[in-house]
């Protein structure tokens, strides 16, 4: 009797072809377009990767708004955590990223989260009171946040029934970037406005918790 | 034909319009939403990342620019605007 070969045990890549990746032929025959998806992907990358770095600047100037300086720092950690999240992804579908970091940021999808009163980072801010206020770091955090919102359902919208793995980690970024957004409304409505506006959500258990992200259990408070 | 503000972003009075046009970071930064100006004049202020080379070239970043006058734009350039970018060894980011 004769040996029937299971249906997926063979593909148009050769057995012990190193070259090409099965995991990327897939996703392409579902219509993914992976050269534009890996661009993407880098884009996205060295947007939160400068958004760690600059957050790292913000946070710092947040001095006496110890509530706005922790939620800050969540918000900071888990946009690397998503800068290492998605590099790996970059690598498996055949990319890398730049190897200069001077190139990684000027290819950022979202714009640089200066400090206000720095003239676009060039200049260190007044330290005699006229420095930024938390209301003007409050609304640098709040658009960064949104420009990722943008990025990340793009990719959702780009990978959804066509590359899971993809999808999944989009999704997984997204919903966390959803939840910093939520947080600096709230925040900006309270300092800038007087108004209450919930986030609807606590701070982290841990700085930089990333339920998400971290593949941690998704908490619900 | 659209009718927008002085104090409004272009893209903001397509859609208003009823048109769907690509963006990404609607912050002036990417060229997701770069349009090429045939006619008319625009206030690009609010752009985080436009260069004079942008303008002499006739692009435009249609999610901050305002107009100063009637236009008549073309849009869907954003990898024209790329390529024009890179003759000019000006960033941009690759995927949009």
């Amino acid at each position: 009797m004769a040996v029937r070969e299971k249906p997926h045990a063979r593909g148009k890549v050769k057995a012990g072809d190193v070259s090409q990746r099965v995991g990327v032929e897939a996703i392409e025959a579902r219509g993914v377009d992976v050269p534009q998806l890996v661009d993407k992907l880098i884009d996205a990358a060295g947007a939160e990767f400068t958004t760690y770095y600059y957050y790292t600047i913000l946070r710092m100037h947040l001095a006496g708004h110890e509530d706005y300086k922790e939620i800050c720092e969540d918000a900071r950690l888990e946009d690397r955590a998503h800068f290492e999240l998605i590099t790996p992804r970059i690598y498996e579908l055949g990319g890398s990223i730049p190897y200069d970091i001077r190139e990684f940021a000027d290819r950022a999808g979202c714009p640089d989260a200066y400090l206000p009163g720095t003239a676009n980072g060039k200049q260190a801010p007044s330290a005699d009171g006229g420095g930024p206020t938390a209301a003007s770091i409050l609304e640098v955090l709040l658009e960064a946040e949104r420009c990722a919102i943008r990025t990340w359902s793009e990719v959702c919208d780009l990978t959804f029934g066509k590359d899971p793995r993809t999808y999944d980690m989009a999704a997984r970024i997204l919903n966390e970037e959803v939840e910093h957004e939520a947080w600096f409304i709230e925040l900006l409505s309270k300092e800038r406005d007087g108004a209450i506006r919930p986030s609807g959500h606590f701070r982290r258990g841990t700085p930089g918790e990333a339920p998400y992200s971290k593949n941690a259990g998704f908490y619900n408070p | 034909m659209v009718w927008c503000g002085a104090e409004e972003h272009v893209l903001d009075a397509a859609r208003r319009a009823g048109l769907t046009l690509p963006s990404l970071c609607e912050q002036g930064w990417d060229t997701a939403c770069a349009v090429k100006v045939l006619e008319g004049k625009l206030d690009h202020s609010d752009a985080r990342r436009y260069y004079p080379q942008d303008e002499e070239a006739g692009f435009a970043l249609i999610c901050t620019a305002k107009p100063l006058s009637d236009l008549r734009l073309r849009t869907h350039q954003s990898a024209a605007m790329r390529v024009h970018r890179d003759r000019h060894g000006l960033p941009a980011p690759r995927g949009t």
